[in-house]
C-alpha cells in the first residue's frame, strides 16, 4: 500500500437542516494503526464514519481512503461494521459472509470457504449453515463483524462494535481486532467505553458536539489531568490540612490531591518534618475515562 | 479493475442475490403457478357462465308461421345457410308451424311462451312476409327474411335453387393483410402490457427488506446505490424471464395442440418486420418496459417506510400501466399520427407503442433509436432514485459537482 495514512480527512461538515452535526472534524489514521474516535451519544461519530465511507457525502471538507480521493475507488480494500447491524435473515451465516465478501471484491467460492475458517475461528462453527434469523444477536453481529473482515481488508471500520455484545464476545472481538491489525490492517472504531478504548488504541480523537476536541495517543488523553497523590499519614490530624496542597481531599485513611507541579519530594519532606509521617503514599495516573470527562466536559458526557 | 467492471460485478452481486432470494422460496412457487390458479377460477367461473349461456340459447328460437309445403322447403334452406355460420355463431334454431286463423295473434302469442324464447316470428306470405322480433332479436329478423327470400327463390325454381359449380382457391398473401398487421400489433401492446402488470410492479417493494433489516448501510458503504437500484431490477427482471420462460414453454406445448384452423388464425397475424425480428423485438420491448415502469416503482417504493405505504402504492402504479396501455392501444391503431409519436416519445410507453410499430411498419432504424433512447430513460431513472434515497433516507445531501470541488491546499 505504501500510504503514511489509511485516512486523513480534513474540515469535514455535515449539517442535518440547520444544525451542525458534524462541524470541521480532522481525522488522520496512520496506516497499521487502531485508532478510536470517541465521544458521547450524538457527538457526530458515526455521521463522521458515514461520510468518510461515501455513505453520505460532506457538506464541506475533503478526505481520502487508502490514498484514493473518491471512497468508491477504495471500497474493495475496505471493511464496514455499520452501528445498525444489518444482515439478511433468511441468509445462511456462511452465505451472508460470503456474500459481503462479494459485495468488495471477494470471489463467492473463496469466501465460503473463508467464512468456514472465520467462523470455526471465532467459536462459531456450529452456525456456519444456520440462518440468520436462527441465530442470537450477539452471534449474528459475530457473523457480520467476520463479514466485514473476509475480504482482509487494508481498512476496517468498525461503528460502536462492542454494544450489544456480552463480556465474552467483547473479549472475542477485542482479539479479532488485534488479530486484523497484526495482520496488517488498519482499525477505525468509534466507542463510547473507554475500557476498550484504552486497551486497544494506539491513537484516539475525542469528538463532542460535532467538534474534535482532543487527537493524541492514549497517554496524552490521560496527561490531560495531572496525576494524583493519594498519601497516609501515621497519625490523624485536622492540622495536617495546613501542610497539604489547597485542593487535598480528605479519603477514607488519607488524602488526595493533584500531584503538585514540583514534584512530590519537597511536600514529603515538609510532612516528615511536621511528625506526619508516611504510612502511605502512591501516584495514580487518571484514566482514560477522567480524561474524556474532562475534555468533552462533564455535562456532555452523560448519556 | 476498473470502476465500470467494479460496478458491474457489484451490480451482478446484488442481482444474484435478489434472485436467488426470490426464486428459492416457497412462495416463488405460488407466484408460479398463480396463473394456473387464476385459470383454474376463471375455468369454474366460464363453465358456469356457458352452462347459464347454453340453456338460454337452448331455448331462443326463430319461428316461422307457414304452410306444410313451404315449410319443408324453408327448412331445407335454413340447413344450407347455416353451413356459413361458425359454430355458435348462428341464429336460434328455426321451428316452423302451421298458420292459425289468426297469424298475427299467432305470432304475438309466441313471445309470451314459457317452454321457449322467441328471437322472431315470421308469418305471412313469403314475398310479403311480417318478421316480429324481441329485444336483441335484430339478426335473428333479418336471417328469417333472408329465409324467406331463399325460400321463395326456391319456390320459383320448381322446388329447389339451381345448383352452381364452385372453385374455391386458397390464396397466400406475399404481405401481411393491414387487419393482421394491426392485430399484431394490438397483440404485441397488450402482450406487454399482461406482463409488465404482473411482474413489474413486485420491484415496488424490493428495497423496502433492504431498508428494514438494516443492511442498506452495509450495501451503501460498499457499492454505489445506483447498482444497488440497477442490481435489484435486474435480480428481479430474472425473475420475472423466468417466469416468462416457465409459461411461454408451457403455452408453445398447448399450441401445438391447438386445431388447424385456430393455428391458421394465429398465423394470419403478419407483423411488418417479419415473425422472426418481430419475436426479438417483442422481447426487447418486454426487457424495456419492465426496466422502465421497474426503475420508476422500485424509485418510488423505495421512499416508503412502511409496507402500508408499499401497498398504497399499488393502485397508481396499476393505473399508470393501464394508462401506458390505453395511450399505445391508441398510437398502434392510428399509426403515423402525432399520438402515436406521442406514445412512442413518451419513454413509459415508447416499448408498448414500438412493439406496435414493429408490427405495422417493416423499418427497423427507428427501434435501434427507441432501445437507446428507452435505455437512456432506465439510466436516468434509476440515477433520479438512487439521489432521491440518498438524498431522503439515508440523509445525505448530494455530492458537490465536480467543478465546484476543490482539494485542500
Amino acid at each position: 500500500m505504501g500510504e503514511e495514512w489509511a485516512v486523513k480527512a480534513s474540515g469535514l461538515v455535515k449539517r442535518f437542516g440547520d444544525r451542525r452535526v458534524v462541524d470541521g472534524v480532522d481525522i488522520a489514521v496512520p496506516t497499521g494503526a487502531i485508532y478510536g474516535v470517541l465521544g458521547p451519544n450524538g457527538a457526530g461519530k458515526t455521521t463522521t464514519l458515514r461520510m468518510l465511507l461515501g455513505i453520505i457525502e460532506p457538506d464541506e471538507g475533503h478526505r481520502t481512503l487508502l490514498g484514493f480521493d473518491s471512497p468508491r475507488d477504495a471500497s474493495d480494500h475496505v471493511g464496514y461494521l455499520p452501528e445498525e447491524r444489518g444482515l439478511y435473515p433468511a441468509m445462511k451465516a456462511r452465505e451472508a459472509i460470503a456474500f459481503m465478501g462479494a459485495l468488495r471484491g471477494l470471489d463467492w467460492k473463496t469466501g465460503r470457504a473463508r467464512a468456514v475458517t472465520l467462523m470455526e475461528g471465532a467459536g462459531l462453527g456450529h452456525a456456519v449453515d444456520e440462518k440468520i434469523r436462527k441465530l442470537s444477536k450477539g452471534m449474528a453481529q459475530l457473523v457480520q463483524l467476520l463479514g466485514s473482515v473476509v475480504h482482509q481488508p487494508d481498512l476496517l471500520v468498525l461503528d460502536e462494535p462492542f454494544s450489544g455484545l456480552d463480556p465474552v464476545n467483547q473479549e472475542r472481538l477485542e482479539k479479532l481486532i488485534l488479530v486484523e491489525r497484526d495482520r496488517g490492517a488498519s482499525i477505525l472504531f468509534s466507542t463510547h467505553i473507554m475500557s476498550h478504548a484504552e486497551r486497544l488504541c494506539d491513537r484516539l480523537a475525542i469528538i463532542a458536539g460535532g467538534k474534535r476536541r482532543f487527537e493524541g495517543t492514549v497517554d496524552d488523553a490521560r496527561g490531560v489531568l495531572p496525576q494524583r497523590v493519594h498519601y497516609t499519614p501515621h497519625r490523624p490530624d485536622p492540622a495536617i490540612r495546613g501542610v497539604l496542597p489547597p485542593d487535598a481531599l480528605p479519603d477514607r485513611d488519607g488524602w488526595r490531591f493533584e500531584l503538585p507541579g514540583g514534584g512530590i519530594e519537597t511536600l514529603l519532606v515538609r510532612l516528615i518534618d511536621a511528625g506526619y509521617g508516611i504510612s502511605g503514599l502512591s501516584i495514580e495516573r487518571p484514566g482514560l475515562h477522567e480524561a474524556f470527562v474532562r475534555i468533552v466536559g462533564q455535562q456532555e458526557a452523560q448519556p | 479493475m476498473t470502476r465500470f467492471r467494479r460496478t458491474l460485478r457489484q451490480t451482478f452481486t446484488i442481482a444474484r442475490r435478489d434472485f436467488t432470494a426470490t426464486v428459492f422460496t416457497p412462495i416463488f412457487l405460488l407466484f408460479l403457478f398463480a396463473p394456473l390458479i387464476m385459470g383454474a377460477f376463471g375455468a369454474v367461473g366460464g363453465l358456469g357462465a356457458a352452462s347459464v349461456t347454453d340453456g338460454a340459447q337452448d331455448k331462443a328460437q326463430i319461428i316461422a308461421i307457414l304452410p306444410a309445403a313451404e315449410s319443408r322447403m324453408m327448412a331445407e334452406a335454413d340447413t344450407q345457410l347455416r353451413g356459413i355460420f361458425r359454430p355458435g355463431e348462428g341464429p336460434p334454431d328455426l321451428t316452423t308451424q302451421p298458420a292459425s286463423a289468426d297469424p298475427a295473434a299467432q305470432a304475438r302469442n309466441a313471445f309470451d311462451r314459457n317452454d321457449i324464447d322467441a328471437a322472431a316470428v315470421l308469418y305471412g306470405p313469403l314475398a310479403a312476409p311480417q318478421i316480429l322480433y324481441g329485444p336483441r332479436g335484430d339478426r335473428a329478423a333479418g336471417y328469417l327474411a333472408t329465409l324467406a327470400q331463399t325460400t321463395l327463390a326456391a319456390q320459383q325454381a320448381g322446388g329447389t335453387l339451381p345448383p352452381i359449380d364452385v372453385t374455391k382457391t386458397r390464396i397466400t398473401r406475399s404481405r401481411g393483410s393491414v387487419g393482421g398487421q394491426h392485430q399484431s400489433a394490438f397483440f404485441a401492446v397488450f402482450g406487454i402490457f399482461f406482463l409488465t402488470l404482473f411482474l413489474s410492479g413486485q420491484v415496488v417493494g424490493t428495497m423496502a427488506e433492504e431498508r428494514n433489516n438494516k443492511v442498506i448501510e452495509v450495501l451503501a458503504a460498499a457499492v454505489p446505490l445506483e447498482s444497488v437500484f440497477f442490481g435489484k431490477l435486474i435480480g428481479m427482471f430474472g425473475v420475472a424471464v423466468l417466469f416468462v420462460a416457465f409459461w411461454g414453454t408451457v403455452v408453445g406445448q398447448v399450441t401445438t395442440l391447438l386445431p388447424a384452423g385456430a393455428a391458421a388464425a394465429i398465423g394470419d397475424l403478419r407483423p411488418a418486420v417479419g415473425g422472426p425480428m418481430f419475436a426479438l423485438l417483442f422481447a426487447g420491448y418486454f426487457t424495456m418496459a419492465y426496466l422502465l415502469l421497474g426503475s420508476v416503482f422500485l424509485g418510488v417504493g423505495a421512499q416508503a417506510s412502511t409496507m402500508r405505504e408499499i401497498q398504497m402504492l399499488s393502485l397508481p402504479i396499476t393505473i399508470l400501466q393501464v394508462a401506458m396501455f390505453g395511450l399505445s392501444s391508441a398510437a398502434v391503431s392510428r399509426p403515423g399520427t402525432w399520438i402515436a409519436t406521442l406514445a412512442e416519445l413518451f419513454p413509459l410507453s415508447s416499448p408498448f407503442a414500438m412493439a406496435g410499430h414493429a408490427a405495422n411498419a417493416p423499418e427497423l432504424w427507428p427501434h435501434v433509436a427507441a432501445l437507446a433512447w428507452q435505455a437512456l430513460w432506465v439510466t436516468i431513472f434509476i440515477v433520479v432514485g438512487a439521489r432521491l434515497f440518498r438524498r431522503g433516507v439515508l440523509q445525505s445531501g448530494s455530492a458537490r459537482p465536480f467543478w465546484r470541488r476543490a482539494k485542500p491546499h
